[in-house]
């Protein structure tokens, strides 16, 4: 539903394109806005006369968008003409005029968003500008910080900072001479939306459309790397070249949190080493209580997601998701189309700019003692409910993936990174087996072995080889001794995949059983419960928590993932 | 030729066959001071050209927007 919002702009030139940019801007944010501009130059007669189109036109929020030329009028050219008594009578002058403007603007009942001023950045008098008593430069940043103590304390004014914006995007970029000159005009077309974006920071609130809560994943979001795979000790986080951007990346989202802005976690982890590294990581800036709620678990993130969104109370339009994995972020764009998704850039370096630039989604009009103290409120108002997955609109997810298979034979390319795979993957690994390369080129030689690696891609790219299988093949009985996937493709059901192209290997050549084994680690909870969930029958628990399972076939209605496509290089 | 008419067609909010060279201000109401500089905008936008304010106030109607691209070598 599209909310509604009658917004006003006056202003002391032409601000040519500004309500149409504005319009687009807002529809995008699912604002629909009402737009009067007022007319040229004549903000002071709208303002005043009870008649004006601007007071028919009952707006909820005004802007004054007043510059410094217009402002200063001939002492912006000539500014040492008076001297700096004059030049301080000047400026009390101005701002005794804003606030008779503004408080009559307010009158209204809208909100009242006043510009301040573009600080000049030359001067007539070049590098002695800033030896002047009261100089032109000083005239403007007085009217910018008295503007502000003016208004610091009022719920109905707010002072955009307009120098700061103009800044940014350059004093020298952000006009048109020719367009200033010919249509007196002071911000560039192309600047617009731009500036637009700032207005709207301000109708957000007033429509209660901020961002209450950010959700965060972990693994190559909060740190670098994979916690599963290389440790609490393996992971980046802290003062060097590579753990510093996620360190920052905490510092600002622990402000954000002081503020009164909601954390939550969506992490496919192992819980118990999540808290480790809650309890000891030495450059953990967020702490496990920082986050008022937490999904930590192996099940899918549009699930936990709701969940969250019901344990905190909230909306599913108030929370913003940072995942590293554009599969994730697509999942959630396409399930959950309120949330806001920001697209991480690939490169962490970019992480900390990114929140920076994420704040405005936050924005309140006015930050209250309960705004600080939401965290306490929300975890009295803490309360779990069940939600039913959603299975039927995942599948049609992933088959919008469009997931490839590839089965890669064992040989001297692929060999080093299956060694590798089995040294690092620990999440889903069935054995565990740690190998070397010369332990899995004696197993591709021995004949009696199957060993495969797998490629994963999908509309994301290419994940590379992320897939390991070896199997010990006798005339009657094939035992898998190695399965494993790395984490990056979990989820995706691609573990059933490589199985439904094992049993038709084995079909093949009139195989009678399939054993399989799941050793315990602590670490590979994920691929606990596999070999239950392909079919494979339990055929006897050791005492330390191995567990042998067997598969007869043929076994013809082995649940192959039809969304999957399966490309053998060497048939 | 059909670029600019679009042009401006969409902007003086009138049919694109109504727009001939003899096309100015003096018989298009829509064509304002606001909507002749979302012109010059435009076109330049458009054919990836930057006209001086000399030229601009030049312009007494569309046959002479088309002198101007066709002086900074666009075929119109």
């Amino acid at each position: 539903m599209k909310k509604s919002l009658k917004i006003a702009v006056l202003s002391s030139f032409t601000l040519l394109g500004l309500p149409r940019t504005l319009k687009e801007t807002a529809n995008k944010l699912g604002i629909e806005p009402e737009i009067y501009l007022g007319q040229y130059d004549q903000y002071t007669q709208e303002i005043f006369n009870k008649n004006s189109g601007l007071h028919r036109f009952r707006p909820d929020l005004i802007f004054l968008f007043l510059d410094t030329r217009s402002i200063l009028n001939e002492i912006f050219f000539s500014p040492y003409e008076i001297d700096d008594s004059e030049r301080r009578r000047v400026v009390s002058e101005i701002l005794k005029r804003l606030d008779e403007l503004v408080s009559r603007a307010a009158n209204t009942g809208a909100k009242i968003v006043i510009h301040n001023f573009e600080v000049p950045d030359h001067s007539p008098l070049g590098i002695l500008e800033n030896k002047q008593s009261f100089g032109l430069v000083e005239m403007v940043e007085r009217l910018n910080s008295d503007l502000r103590d003016n208004y610091r304390s009022s719920n109905q004014v707010f002072v955009f900072d307009y120098n700061a914006f103009v800044s940014r995007l350059g004093k020298k970029e952000i006009g048109d001479p020719k367009m200033y000159y010919l249509g007196d005009t002071r911000i560039a077309v192309k600047h617009l939306p731009a500036l637009a974006g700032e207005y709207l920071a301000y109708a957000k609130p007033l429509l209660a459309l901020s961002k209450k809560c950010v959700v965060l994943d972990l693994d190559n979001t909060l740190w670098g790397g994979v916690l599963g795979e290389e440790g609490m000790g393996g992971i980046k986080l802290g003062p060097t070249p590579e753990g510093r951007p996620f360190w920052e990346f905490q510092k600002h989202l622990s402000a954000l949190a002081k503020r009164g802005v909601i954390l939550a976690i969506n992490s496919k982890n192992n819980l118990a080493e999540v808290e480790e590294v809650f309890a000891k990581h030495p450059h953990m800036v967020l702490k496990k209580d920082d986050f008022l709620a937490r999904r930590i678990n192996w099940q899918d993130k549009i699930l936990n997601m709701k969940e969250l969104a019901e344990e905190l109370n909230l909306g599913l339009d108030s929370l913003v998701f940072f995942d590293d994995d554009p599969t994730n972020r697509e999942l959630v764009k396409n399930f959950l189309p309120t949330v806001r998704v920001i697209d991480l850039p690939a490169d962490p370096v970019f992480y900390p700019g990114i929140l920076v630039s994420v704040i405005k989604e936050f924005n309140v009009l006015q930050l209250t003692e309960e705004d600080k103290k939401r965290g306490l409120m929300y975890l009295a108002e803490k309360k779990r409910r069940s939600l039913k997955t959603s299975t039927a609109d995942l599948r049609s997810f992933l088959d919008s993936l469009n997931l490839k298979l590839k089965v890669l034979s064992a040989d001297e390319l692929t060999i080093p990174r299956i060694a590798q795979l089995t040294q690092k993957t620990n999440q889903f690994n069935l054995t565990t087996r740690r190998l070397t390369e010369e332990t899995v080129r004696q197993m591709v030689q021995a004949r009696d072995y199957l060993v495969k690696a797998f490629q994963i891609e999908d509309v994301f790219g290419d994940y590379g080889i992320t897939g390991v299988l070896i199997v010990k093949k006798s005339d009657q009985d094939w035992l898998v001794e190695d399965f494993l996937l790395s984490c990056r493709i979990l989820g995706k059901e691609i573990e059933f995949a490589v199985m439904a192209y094992l049993i038709n290997q084995a079909r093949r050549v009139k195989v009678k059983n399939i054993f399989g084994r799941f050793i315990p680690t602590g670490k590979n909870d994920p691929a606990k419960n596999f070999y239950k969930q392909a079919g494979f029958v339990e055929a006897e628990r050791k005492k330390n928590g191995e567990i042998d399972y067997v598969l007869s076939l043929p076994h013809k209605n082995y649940p192959k993932p039809e969304f999957i496509k399966i490309i053998n290089e060497y048939e | 030729m059909n670029k600019l008419t679009k042009i401006l067609a969409r902007i003086l909010e009138i049919d694109e066959r109504k727009i001939n060279n003899q096309t100015s201000p003096q018989n298009t109401p829509t064509w304002d001071s606001y909507n002749a500089l979302l012109m010059v905008s435009e076109i330049e936008d458009a054919f990836g050209k930057n006209f001086t304010m000399t030229e601009v106030m030049k312009v007494k109607n569309v046959g002479d927007i088309k002198k101007v691209l066709r002086r900074h070598g666009v075929k119109i």
